[in-house]
Formats: C-alpha cells, structure tokens, sequence
C-alpha cells in the first residue's frame, strides 16, 4: 500500500482575479492549486499573455514545479516546487503589463529561496497600471528591512527605461534569503518630513520633467519645503523603444514610513494589439502629471497609514509570513486589492486579520498572528 | 579566590590548618621561610603585586579568549514560549521492558496524589499533583512502533529497569530513539531489587548499573531504587520521593515540538451513524478523538497526521471544559482532598465525560460521589448536602416556569420605537444569556466561557449600528423587567464555587470554577466597563469585578452614571468627555463588521446576529456608518460577483483638488510643519482604543450630537492629550517591566547605570535578544486578550492546554476495530508543506551497536516528524569536487548522506530507522539514527560506471574497439571520452567506426553497430582491453510505505517491503556469482621477448655507434686460448710459494673467525643473563614505589576525608 503517492489534492479556485497571489501563496505554503474559468465569459478567454510570462517565471525561480494549461488557456493547475532562486537569471516580462506586476509577487517569493536571488527583468519599467520600478526602489525594498531583511543583497537596479508599448526597459533585482521574518508592531505613522522623487523622461525633451517637477513643487509649497525631485533623462539605448515620461514621488515621514505615488505617461503608438482591449488614453500634458502625482501623493498622506495604498497587500503578507506573535499595522482605508489579499491569505495561510478601525485618524488597525512561515528550503550545514 | 566567592552568598567553612602532629611541623618549618602563608590572596597580592602579574602576554590573551569562549558556549539562543495560559499537562511517560513494573508504578503514583486505587492503566491519566501543575502518566507499550510514537511526546520519561535482571535491549534502544526525537527529561528507577539477598552484591549491582545508565545518558542522570514490594504496591516513601523529583522539573520543549500542535489522545469515540455501520460493517468511520493541545496553537481545518493510521484533515475542533482543571490560585498550602481531581477516561474512572453537545455521566458503584465545593459554599447550601452539577441541571429543569417558546412569545419586535426596541433587544440578549447558561449547567462549563458567550451577545449590540446598549445596560433592563438579582458569593477562593442567580423567579446555579476565572481574563475586558483602568482592577480580582458588577445590575440609571464617572475619575471633568469615548465605543463596534466585510460573515453566527444584520440593512442611515465602510460593502457587492477582476494593485480614488487652501490645511497636521501635539496625539491614541472602547455607554441620541460637534471633539482630544500620553508611556513601561528578567530589574533599581555597563559586557547581546523576545510575547498577551474568545480563536487558532475534542471523518474501520487503549494515539499537526512528498538528503550513521552495514535500496522503516514510514534509501557520499557518489554499503564508522523519497520534514529533523519491527529479536533493532540536512527535488547521486571494449582492429595509433558501446547512438553520447588500456595506455573516442576503414565483420553475425574509433597516445597491442570509466546518475526510487501499525491487530507484527537478503533466505536463493569477481592466485609467467629487429632502413639511418654489429661467429678459438704457457723452474717455485702462503692464510683467517663466533656467543649468553636480573630488579623496584605511592596517596585521602 503506498497511500498518497504521486497523488496531489488541488485546492479548487475560481477566475482570474489575484492571480499573482494565488501562485504566490501556493508556493509559500506548497499547496497545490487548480484556477478553473478562466475569462471563460470574455471575448478573449483565458490566461493573458502576462500571466503565462509570470507563470514562466515561477518556473524559472522554483525547481520541479508542474504547471498544466488546458488548451484555451483558460484551466490552471500548478503544482509548486522547491524555491531556489539564483543568480544570473533572466527572465522576459512582456509587454502586456509593466515589471511592477512582476516584481509584487517576486520579491516574497525569493526571500524564502534557497539561494540568493538576482535576474534581469525585461519590459515596461513605468506604466500607470502598476507600481513602478521606482517606487519598488525608494518604497518597497525599505519596507522589507522592517521584518527583519537584511540589507546587503538588497538592490533593484534600472539599467534602462521602457515605457508601454517598446518597452526595451531592463532591470536588476536581488533579494538576499531568510531564515524566516520578524513580527512588527507598526503603527506609528509619523509626519511627513521630507519628499522626494525622480522623473523621468525616454524619447521626449528634458523639458518636460522640468515642467512637471515644476508643478508638483506648486503643490507641495503650501507644506513642506523639504521636497527634492530628481530627473533622470535617458537617452540611446538605455531610453528603451518609445518615448514617454512619468514621475514618482515618496514621502518620508519621521517614524521612516515611505508613502509612495508614481505616474507615467506613454505614446501610445499604432500599436492596435494593445489598444484592442482598453481605450487609448489621452496623453497627459506634463504639467497635469505633475500635479496629479502630487495630488495623488497628498491623497495618500491623507489617508493615512503606515504604507500607502499600493502597498498593503504586501504588508498584509509580510506580515502573515512571520513567526506566530502578533503583528500590528496602520493603514489608510483597505484598498480592494489589500481586500483580496486577505482573503487569499486567509486561504492559503490560515492566517485571520483582526481590522479595527481608528475613527480619530480615520485609519484601519490590523492585528494578525503571523503563520510562522519558514524557509526550510536552505540547507542546513 | 575562596573568600571572594563566599562574601556574596553562603560562606565556605574555611580552613582549619593542623594544630599538631607532622604535618603541623612541616607547615611550621615553611612557614618560618614565608611569613604570609596566612594571608589571604588579596592581601598577598597587595603586597607582591609582581607574583599575581601575567609573565606573557600572549598567555594572558589565551586565558582571557577562553573565558569568554566557554561563557559564549554556554549561551543558548533564547527562544520565545508562547504558552500564554495554562499549560497542558506535563506527559510523563513510563517505559520499560515487560514485566518490570511499570503499571505498578503508575498506579502507586495515582495513589500517591489521589489517594484513589486504580484497577487498570489504559490509556493517558491525568491528575491535578499541584497547585500549578498537572501530570499525564502514559505507559509506553513494550513495542517499536509504541516506543517511537511515545518518544514523540513524553515531557519526562521514567525508565524502569529490572534491577535483578539489569539493563535490557528495550532500554537502550528507547535511550536512543528519545534522543533523535528531541529527548525530553530523563529518570532511571530500578525494580526489582527485593531479589537481592546480599547487600553487597546489591550495592555493587547499583553502582554498576547507575555507571552504565551515566554512559547512556549523561554524568550524573537521576537513577531510582525501589527497593521493594508492601502489600503488592511500592514503598510508600519511595513513590512520595519520586514524586517530588518529579514535581520540581523543569519541562523544554524540543524545536519540532514547539513548532508543531499535537495531541494525545486520552479518549476516543467511534460517532459514525450507527445505520451505516450496520449497513457496511466496513464503512469508513467517524472518529472523535479528544485531548489537551500541546507544542502550539492549532487553527481550525488544520491538518494532522494520527501516528499508525495516516493524514486527515480535522472535520471539526471543539474546545471542551478542561476536565481536570487546576485548583483556584487562591492562596493555600496543598491541595484540598476534593481538588485531587484525575481524569482517565479510558481507564474507566472519571464520572463526568464531556463531549460538544452532552455530558455522560458515569457513575461507578464505589465512585458514587459529589462534585467537590468548597466549605465557603456550605454556608450557602440550605439544605446541607452539596449539589452536584448534575443535580442542578436537574434540579434547574425541574423548576423551569417558562419554556422557551413561551418565551418567545413574550419578546416582540418592535422597529421604530427606541425604548421597547432596547427591550427586545435585551430580550435576545437574555435568551441569549439563558441559553448560555443552560449550556453552561450542561457542559458544566466555566465561568469566562459564559462571560465569552455574553462578550459575543454584546457583539451582538455592535453589530448593530445603532446600538449602544453594552453589557450592563441590557444587564439593567433586565433589573427592572424581569427583578433578575445576581447573588455572588463573596469569595471565589475554592476550587469550585456556585453561581447562584434568580433569573425569571426560578433559581439558577451555575458552576463556577474559581481557578479559571482568574483576573485580567481575556474575555471579560469585553463587557466588563471598569477594565480600563486595568491596573487598579487587577489588583482587586475577580470578586470585586463582580460585585461592581452586581452594584449595577442593582442600580438605577443615575447610580451607572455615578459609577461610570467614577471609573473615568482620572480624566474628570470635562462635560463632553464622554463623548468621545462614545465615538470610539460605536467605532470599536464596527470592526466586526469590517472583519465581516473583509472576510464574509462567519458560519457561527446566531440568529439574533442575523436579525441584527437584517435589522440594520432595512432602515439603517449612511449618517451612522462611517463613509468607507458603506463604500466597502457597496465594493464588496459588486466584487463578489466577478471572479475575473483585473489583477492590480493600484487604486486610484477620485483626487481632491489640493490646490486650494482650505483642503491643504486639511492634512497640515500630517507635515512636520504642521501642528506636532496634534499629530502625535493621531499616532498615539488610538493604540488604547480598545481598552477605553468598552468604557462609555451613552444614549443614542448623544451619538448624534457626537456628530454634530465635532471640532469640539478634537479641541477635547486636544486637552486629553497629556494624560494619554502618560498612559501611553506608562503602559510602555509596564510591559517593559514584565518583559525585564526579576533579577535585571531589582539591580536596575540598585545600580542603574553602572551596572548596565558592566552587564552589556558581559553578554550585552543575548540579554537584549531576550528583553526583546519578552517583550514581544507580553505584546502578544496583551494584544490577544483585547479580544473576544471567537475573534481570539479565528485569529491565533485554539491555544495550547486546552481541552480539544477532535473530530476526524472518513477514518478506514480498522482504527475502530482494532483500537487498543494500551497504545495512545498521537495527532499531529502537519505543517505547510509537510504533506507533499519528494526527495529528501540526510546525515545518516549506521548505529555502532547495529552489527551490519546497510545496503544501498534495501528498505529502512524510518521515523521523521510525526510519521514513520518504509522507504527506499540511496546511500551516497560527497566527494571532494561536490559530486554525491553512491556508496552501496554504508560507511563502517562514518557518516554518509542517505537519500530517499517520503512525505517531506524540514531540515534538521531527527530520523531514527529500523529494519525489523519484531518484538523477539535479540539484536538491538535501531540500524541508523540521522538527520534531515535539506529537501530538494533534484537528487543527483552519480555513480561510477567502466565501460569494457576489446580492440577489433588496430591501425597505428588508432584502434577500433567493440563491444564498448551497444550503438552508434551511444557512441555519439561519449564522443571525446577519455577511455584507457590496462597497460596505461590514454586515448580518446573519436567516432563511431565508418564501414569502409577496415571495420568488417569477421562473422556474419557480428553487430555492425557500436563500434567506436579511438585514438591512443601509443599503439595498442590486440590483448589490451580498453576502458572507459564515466559517471551516471542513479534514481532514488519513489517509494514510500506508511506504517499502519493502527489499522492491524498489534500482536501482528507490520510487515512491509522484504529486503533482497530476506527474499533470499526465504526462497532458497543463493547469491548471484560472477566468477570474474573471485580472487584467485595470479600466476605470471615469465614474459618472452621476441629479438629485437631493427628495420634495414633503421639500421642505414643510425650511426655506427649504434648500428647492430654483424659479426661472424668464428671457427677456431682465438690465439690466446690456444696457446700453451711453460714456466721457468724459478717461476714455478715463487708460484708454488704463493699458493702455500695463500692457503696457510686462508686456513688463518678461518681459525679466527671460529673462534670469533665462539666469543659472540658467550658475550651475548652473557649479556641476556645480565639483561634478566636487571629486568627484574626494576620490576622490583618499580614494585616499591607503586606501593609507596598508593600508600601516600591513601593517607592523604584519609587525611582529607
């Protein structure tokens, strides 16, 4: 009798919302996963181009992990494997959505690899649909010193820039491994003390940047004179396939929060693959960007929280990897992409957040005790 | 060094030179040399400075580094306990061979603490041996499987050994398997010792056998004599000796343990629908298995593995009243009689058994007998008798008035109206609140349970949005509606006290635990208003906490009042103080409602949180929600419908225009411009939410002025901000101070800084590594206790120690049929992971007392983590280069890796294998103890592999060789492979051999392919074989076979997958042979050369020198040899001379050597002899001195002694 063997039990999921995290969260906790009608209803059905690529890059990192499609794509099963991580490797992100998606998943997933993680990452470093390569830099890597990251081995490096429909942008990313993380109380939001951000321009005249740097400083005047926005001009080579510019802002606050906003614009140009699903989107004269991302900026300083709203998923998954104390964190209102990470959290990790809300500071509290995730992948001497 | 050390604690006795005889007289003599022989070392010091000075540095730097080395080895990393309520009780395992005494000892042991006889051990018994401590005695089966499963969870293992008989293999092999599977603490009781008639041989036996168990344990490991038998049970004093040994220990848990939640299980109940048994005898079954909650915390629809039978996901966790509960912590010296509480249930005593929805009760004839009360209570009991709890539960039913409908028909509904709308309310509550108590009398539940259920009730309340009504408000409607009147007893001290109330004109009482309604119980901050000011309430307990509560049920309105402003009488004053506690109470009210948003409304709901839900969709206004969250549950409608939402993380909402001023001003406070009281106040306050949450009840109405002046509200917010920034601060340090070690803070208040700096440089790093490992777990006590049991459980899962019930579906028939209570059940909980299978690498060494080595792919039964399966392991090694070489044999005395295919375990997991499961064997059965080093999929283990070709056809330095390879295909494979003849001869496969160069079959038959072209760095000769030596992966096989020791009679013995040696001897097989593989004499013979021809054109070529000479042979001798000598007569006599002198000399030099070798002879005789007797002499002497020595050192001992 050999019960169990070479059978699995797939935990059965629907559609393809939090695709990125259902993939995610199963390999962290190595279960076995089968997504099922997948954009059945939709005129085009199945899995899109990003997903397959992200999917690919699962692969990439992780050792003898099965992934099954059907033939129209619109039927997953994967079965995870051992996260090794790497060095050297490269992996291709495609057109259809920026690095940012890539990187949200993949920056937890190598922390708990059996080796140190670092792979050039091709494609669209800014667009406005996901975080950019930026605020992954000035936002995120800090955010993963507080539980317990070490430091060294932690960089992301932009060797060049792409926007939306060339791309040609590159990266390179490594993540040090850990042992496991550490619980964090964090809800000391701090005032803002200092902003600061980086432009960007591939393709188009330095000009604009001045022009939006100029705008959001408008803004910021009324508040803080500490606001420093950097540009970074690219030319060549290193400005990708299309021209196009875009802001990012950070805000430091004295407890050493980073709230974060980013935009980009692109020209779109004829490319109709692209345009076939949404609307093209009018381009946004460089003054408004500026302004927009300085409003957006305020509108997240408003809201409060110790992160900003792009960030909360990540929170909420850190913070359910740790060991089982309690961790507790301040957010602005939940955002509906944090919504759904707790729910996927909740069924893959187990791990249940206990959300208050701080009527005061219209703020919402979170408590969880963390699932004590551990990286048993390293090897022990 | 002595006088230092004893200035600090209890003085040493010092010494006492002697006053007379020699050795007084020596001191004497010496003492006249050196006048400070009777001075301390301090004071020598002071006057020699220079003699206590380092003579090298290089030695002091030595000394000094290794100091400090040996105070870094004796650090551990400190490591976080996460028991934050009562512990399970403490397993104490009993372990011996057969018929030594182990039921025996248990039973004394019982009887020690509870004065009970126990007829039969089966099963897990707990009993109550302190006021703290409880204890789990265990009885390990006298089999393998038994013993791995046992080792797995014993806290203390009591090892009986047969004194008369001495150490059996059972022992060592327990010894062992403890070891692998974090051992835990460790007794050695000797039985059996009555059979000593001498008290010699028996004091010389125990010597021996405390040595032998020291060497497998450790220096100085306890070991126990129980000398003998009184009326067929131990000496009492014996067993009252054990007992306090076992009372002081101290229990670690291994790192496997306390990562993973397990159970064992101390009753098991078969709740399959007996229809459908009847229908399959067959069928798979339900089983509930209950017990305490052990390692960590285990959250619902865990998954676990039940030792012998295999993995199941738990279909349900209940937690149940503790069945055995600690006395009350009031303050006295022993146990009371009534509090010396076991509890077994498969041993058949206990009366009570609890199951989710019933109680059985038990009743044997001689345990007829009264739940225990206190004598406090006996004021209390009119009739002079103690009621049992079952006796209130029947008494209770008795004297219902009203049934429930009844009841529900006097409670109505009513929408619009606020007052009546409170009554129903309360209504429900009540209902709520009688349901709960009639649950409680039923489960004999305890007190916080009930308070639990009232915490849930006031959710209730929160949930809806208008109501405000808190515990004690509905508490007050009751006062007046139904003259409820709560009757506390005043001391809650006993073990077990009585809840009486009057609730509807019928009497209730409730059975309450005293132990377990300890103050600054999680649940009660919940409803119980006078919790904020935690402190002061903590110090008074639980009996004031009721009585206040009972002033309120009492009072009227305007006395709540009263009390309420006496609570808040620290931040007194303001008139609209209240207020804002009232938006924080409606607040602290929703986040239920935004956990429900988030994650749906939990399944267990009841009705009235249902009607509540209803109740507040139907007329509910925005006005009193807070804006998100109306957003949220609109987002949430629409969310749920599509499966198929864009993957984003962004969020964009709808920008403000911050351009103008008034907007800016906004969130000016949020900028380091801004105003910072303000902003700090933001970061501060709301960390105490929770706690001051509960404190305010107001009416509804004031929620709305609440609204209405707002700005006031934060000109109030501003003034409290002092006194919150205290609290703040002082519950900053409150927790500090329960982190900080007893002993750090009494000298911090000594010392201060001074110490501090003396104290970081002694271990600096590790004292703050603890601070802050309890600092985190008083966060963790602090932050789980804010809230109530259901959110508690949701988020941090059922906490150890308490009492669970388990139910698993879907079990095979053969766990019911053949369930043996000798053998406990062991559940435990799989971690993420855990459950899938692959490959796994471990450390592994051949047990020395193991007397085989293991072979390569024979199977090994194993036991890692919870499990112990069959599998089949490859053993390898690594080289120096990285590479895993395959070893068929394991190493002698040597570690070697080991790996295999299994459901996966995390590295460092102890592995203890077995290869036979018999209970007969002789041999110790433990063949290899390991541990996990990684899990990766991909295990490449390569072997080495020659490949042997015989050359077909040589051309000059290339030869075609055959037989090598099977294919062209393969040749290709190997292109550029070194290969090598016997001789030594080096070359390489260039490519598979064309037809037309020569390589045609001799034979018609001969394969055409797989004949390679090589070529060698010499020219081979036709006898040489060439090989080719490679290396190539070996497959671990994907194979594993759960033992299901659970599933079968446990007589039989398991018999899983036979090793080939097995296979073998039981089919008469002999081994294969391969004749090339004998040894054999090597014969050589002498090799003959053929002459060496050198080639005619060689020959032209060379020099002279070197060319072959062609030299006729002659054919007559040569002149010299021919030619015949004539001496002269002078010549012929000097000749005849010389050969005369010659001879005479020879016979000389013979003479002498003769006489020489005589001479040798005699001198060497001699020198033996003179050999001998020095010999012996020195033995002699040698002799002397030994016994001198002996003889010194014995008086010296003697004087000493």
């Amino acid at each position: 009798m050999s019960a169990g063997m070479g059978k699995t039990t797939y935990k059965r999921l629907k559609g393809s919302q939090s695709f990125r995290q259902r993939l995610l969260l199963a390999t962290l906790s190595s279960t076995a996963v089968s997504i099922d009608d997948i954009r059945t209803d939709s005129t085009r059905p199945g899995l899109r181009p990003h997903e397959v690529s992200l999917v690919r890059l699962f692969e990439k990192i992780c050792d003898d992990c099965v992934v099954v499609f059907n033939d129209t794509g619109t039927r997953v099963t994967y079965k995870p494997g051992i996260i090794m991580g790497g060095r050297n490797l490269v992996h291709d992100c495609g057109l259809s959505r920026s690095i940012g998606y890539f990187l949200e998943p993949l920056i937890v997933l190598a922390l708990f690899a059996k080796k140190p993680l670092s792979i050039r990452l091709k494609g669209i470093t800014n667009d406005s649909k996901d975080p950019s390569v930026d605020t992954f830099r000035s936002t995120t890597l800090p955010m993963l010193k507080l539980f317990g990251v070490p430091t060294e081995g932690l960089e992301l490096k932009i060797e060049s820039r792409g926007v939306a429909p060339g791309g040609g942008g590159e990266i390179i990313l490594s993540i040090p491994t850990v042992q496991g993380l550490k619980a964090v109380t964090w809800i000391d939001e701090g005032m803002v003390k200092r902003i600061r951000g980086v432009t960007f321009s591939t393709r188009v005249s330095v000009q604009l940047e001045n022009t939006a740097i100029h705008s959001a400083r408008g803004i910021f005047n009324h508040l803080l004179p500490d606001v420093h926005i950097f540009t970074d001009h690219r030319t060549g080579p290193q400005a990708g396939k299309s021209p196009g510019y875009g802001m990012s802002l950070v805000a430091e606050t004295t407890s050493g929060c980073f709230i974060s906003t980013d935009t980009a614009v692109s020209y779109r140009g004829g490319n109709e693959e692209v345009e076939m699903e949404e609307e093209k989107t009018e381009i946004v004269p460089a003054e408004d960007l500026g302004e927009q991302t300085a409003s957006a900026l305020l509108g997240e300083i408003e809201q409060g929280g110790v992160v900003d709203s792009v960030h909360q998923g990540l929170l909420f998954l850190l913070c359910a990897a740790c060991p089982p104390d309690v961790s507790k964190v301040r957010v602005g209102k939940l955002s509906p992409y944090g919504i759904g990470t707790l729910r996927n959290i909740r069924d893959f990790l187990g791990v249940t957040f206990v959300i208050k809300p701080d009527p005061s500071t219209e703020t919402v509290i979170l408590k969880c005790v963390g699932c004590g995730l551990k990286n048993f992948s390293k090897k022990v001497s | 060094m002595a006088a230092e050390s004893g200035s600090k604690g209890q003085p040493h006795k010092s010494h006492r030179s002697r006053q007379a005889g020699p050795s007084a007289k020596k001191k004497k003599n010496v003492s006249s040399n050196f006048d400070n022989e009777n001075l301390t070392v301090e004071q020598r010091r002071q006057r020699n400075p220079k003699a206590f000075a380092f003579n090298s540095s290089v030695k002091a730097k030595r000394l000094q580094a290794r100091t400090v080395e040996k105070e870094q080895r004796r650090l551990h990393v400190p490591t976080i306990d996460r028991t934050y309520g009562e512990p399970a009780p403490y397993i104490v395992l009993v372990h011996g061979p057969s018929k030594v005494g182990k039921s025996l000892l248990i039973k004394s042991l019982v009887k020690h603490y509870t004065k009970h006889n126990l007829p039969e051990v089966q099963g897990p018994i707990t009993i109550v041996s302190g006021k703290q401590r409880r204890l789990q005695f265990v009885e390990c089966p006298n089999e393998i499987n038994g013993m791995i499963d046992a080792s797995k969870f014993a806290d203390l293992a009591l090892l009986l050994i047969d004194g008369s008989y001495g150490f059996e293999m059972e022992t060592l092999e327990f010894l062992n398997i403890l070891d692998t599977h974090g051992r835990p603490n460790l007794m050695g009781i000797l039985t059996h010792l009555d059979k000593f008639k001498d008290v010699k041989k028996l004091k010389k036996k125990k010597q021996q056998l405390k040595h032998r168990f020291w060497t497998e344990t450790y220096q100085g490991a306890k070991l126990f004599y129980l000398s003998g038998l009184i009326h067929g049970k131990y000496l009492k004093r014996e067993v009252h000796n054990l007992a306090r040994f076992i009372s002081v220990m101290k229990f670690h848990a291994s790192s496997w343990r306390s990562a993973h939640p397990y159970l064992v299980a101390d009753r098991f109940e078969d709740v399959t629908p007996p229809e459908k048994v009847q229908k399959n005898r067959k069928c798979d079954r339900n089983v509930t298995l209950y017990g305490y909650l052990r390692g960590c915390n285990l959250k619902k629809g865990a998954k676990v593995h039940i030792a012998g039978v295999g993995d199941y996901s738990l279909a349900g966790v209940t937690s149940l009243a503790d069945p055995c509960p600690l006395p009350s912590a009031a303050k006295k010296k022993g146990l009371r009689d009534k509090e010396k509480l076991f509890y077994a249930p498969m041993s058949g005593v206990g009366e009570l058994v609890y199951d989710k929805d019933a109680v059985y009760i038990n009743i044997n004839d001689h345990f007829v007998q009264f739940t225990k009360t206190d004598e406090e209570n006996e004021e209390l009991n009119r009739k002079g008798k103690e009621p049992d709890v079952g006796e209130v539960l029947v008494r209770s039913l008795q004297n219902t008035k009203y049934s429930v409908d009844e009841k529900l028909d006097k409670s109505f509904i009513d929408l619009f109206g606020r007052k009546p709308n409170v009554f129903s309310e309360a209504q429900d509550g009540a209902k709520d609140e009688q349901k709960s108590i009639e649950w409680d009398n039923e489960m004999q539940t305890v007190d916080n349970q009930e308070s639990g259920k009232d915490s849930s009730s006031g959710e209730t309340d929160a949930d809806d949005a208008e109501g405000i009504e808190s515990f004690d408000q509905y508490e007050r409607v009751n006062g007046f509606d139904n003259m409820n009147s709560t009757m506390q007893p005043s001391s809650s001290k006993g073990g077990l006290t009585e809840h009486v109330e009057y609730y509807g004109g019928r009497m209730r009482r409730k059975a309450v635990f005293g132990g377990d309604a300890d103050p600054g119980n999680s649940d009660e901050d919940a409803n119980i208003d006078d919790e904020d000011e935690s402190d002061a309430n903590d110090v008074y307990g639980d009996s004031e906490n009721l009585s206040s509560e009972d002033n309120q049920t009492s009072g009227s309105d305007v006395s709540d009042d009263d009390d309420d402003e006496g609570h808040h009488g620290e931040h007194m004053g303001n008139v609209s103080k209240w207020k804002e506690f009232l938006t924080e109470r409606t607040v602290s009210r929703q986040h239920r409602n935004l956990m429900q948003v988030v994650y749906g409304a939990p399944a267990t709901l009841s009705t009235s949180i249902n009607r509540g839900q209803e109740h507040d969709d139907s007329e509910e206004e925005e006005f009193f929600k807070p804006k998100q969250e109306g957003k949220k549950n609109v987002g949430e409608g629409t969310e749920a419908e599509d499966v198929n939402v864009e993957d984003c993380s962004k969020f964009v909402r709808s920008p403000k225009s911050w351009k103008e001023r008034d907007v800016v001003e906004s969130i000016r406070d949020r900028f380091v411009t801004g105003d910072w009281s303000k902003a700090s106040l933001r970061n501060q306050i709301s960390e105490f939410n929770p706690e001051d949450g509960n404190a305010v009840f107001g009416d509804f109405e004031d929620l709305e002025t609440g609204e209405k002046y707002r700005n006031g509200e934060m000109e109030d917010f501003d003034k409290k901000q002092i006194p919150s920034e205290n609290d703040a601060v002082i519950e900053e340090r409150r927790l500090r101070k329960l982190a900080l070690p007893e002993h750090l803070e009494e000298n911090d208040d000594k010392q201060g800084k001074d110490f501090h700096g003396s104290k970081a440089n002694e271990g600096g790093y590790f004292d703050k590594l603890k601070e802050e490992i309890e600092l985190q777990k008083q966060m963790n006590i602090a932050e789980l206790n804010d809230l109530d049991e259901t959110t508690r459980i949701e988020v941090e899962g059922f906490r150890m120690g308490t009492y669970l019930r388990l139910e698993i579906h879907d079990v095979p028939y053969e766990m019911v049929q053949y369930f043996d209570p000798y053998h406990p059940i062991l559940v435990g909980g799989i971690g993420f992971g855990e459950e899938s299978n692959g490959y796994m690498q471990a450390r592994l060494k051949k047990h020395r007392w193991h007397n085989k080595v293991l072979k390569t792919r024979d199977p090994i039964i194993v036991s890692i983590g919870w499990r112990r399966y069959q599998t089949i392991p490859i053993y390898a090694i690594e080289d120096q280069n990285g590479r895993h070489r395959m070893l068929k044999y394991t190493p002698e005395h040597m570690h070697c890796l080991a790996m295999f295919w299994g459901p996966l375990a995390p590295p460092k997991t102890g592995i203890i294998a077995v290869q036979s499961l018999v209970n007969n064997q002789k041999a110790f059965r433990i063949t290899a103890t390991a541990v996990i080093l990684e899990f990766n999929h991909a295990a490449r283990i390569m072997k080495k592999i020659k490949l042997v070709g015989y050359p077909c056809k040589i051309f000059k330095k290339t030869a075609l060789i055959k037989d090598m390879f099977t294919s062209d295909l393969e040749i290709a494979r190997f292109e550029g492979a070194a290969v090598r003849t016997v001789s030594g001869i080096r070359g390489q496969v260039k490519k598979a051999a064309k037809e037309e160069i020569g390589n045609q079959p001799k034979k018609k038959g001969q394969l055409r392919e797989g004949i390679a072209r090589c070529t060698f760095e010499d020219k081979i000769l036709m006898s040489d074989i060439v090989f080719l030596r490679a290396w190539t992966q070996v497959e671990v096989p994907c194979f594993y076979n759960p033992l299901t020791t659970a599933l079968r009679p446990r007589s039989q013995t398991w018999q899983g997958m036979k090793t080939v040696a097995e296979l073998r001897r039981e089919n008469n097989i002999p081994v294969p042979l391969n004749k090339d593989s004998i040894y054999k004499p090597v014969e050589r013979r002498p090799r003959k050369f053929n002459p060496l021809v050198i080639p005619k054109t060689l020959q032209e070529a060379l020099p002279f020198a070197s060319k072959p000479k062609d030299i006729p042979r002659r054919k007559q001798p040569l002149l010299e040899r021919r030619r015949a000598v004539v001496m002269e007569p002078h010549e012929r006599r000097v000749h005849a001379l010389f050969q005369q002198l010659q001879l005479i000399k020879q016979a000389k030099m013979k003479k002498k050597k003769l006489k020489n070798e005589q001479k040798r002879k005699e001198l060497e005789a001699q020198k033996t002899k003179d050999e001998e007797i020095s010999r012996k002499r020195k033995r002699e002497e040698r002799r002397e001195r030994y016994r001198e020595q002996e003889k010194l050192k014995s008086t010296k001992k003697r004087l000493r002694s």
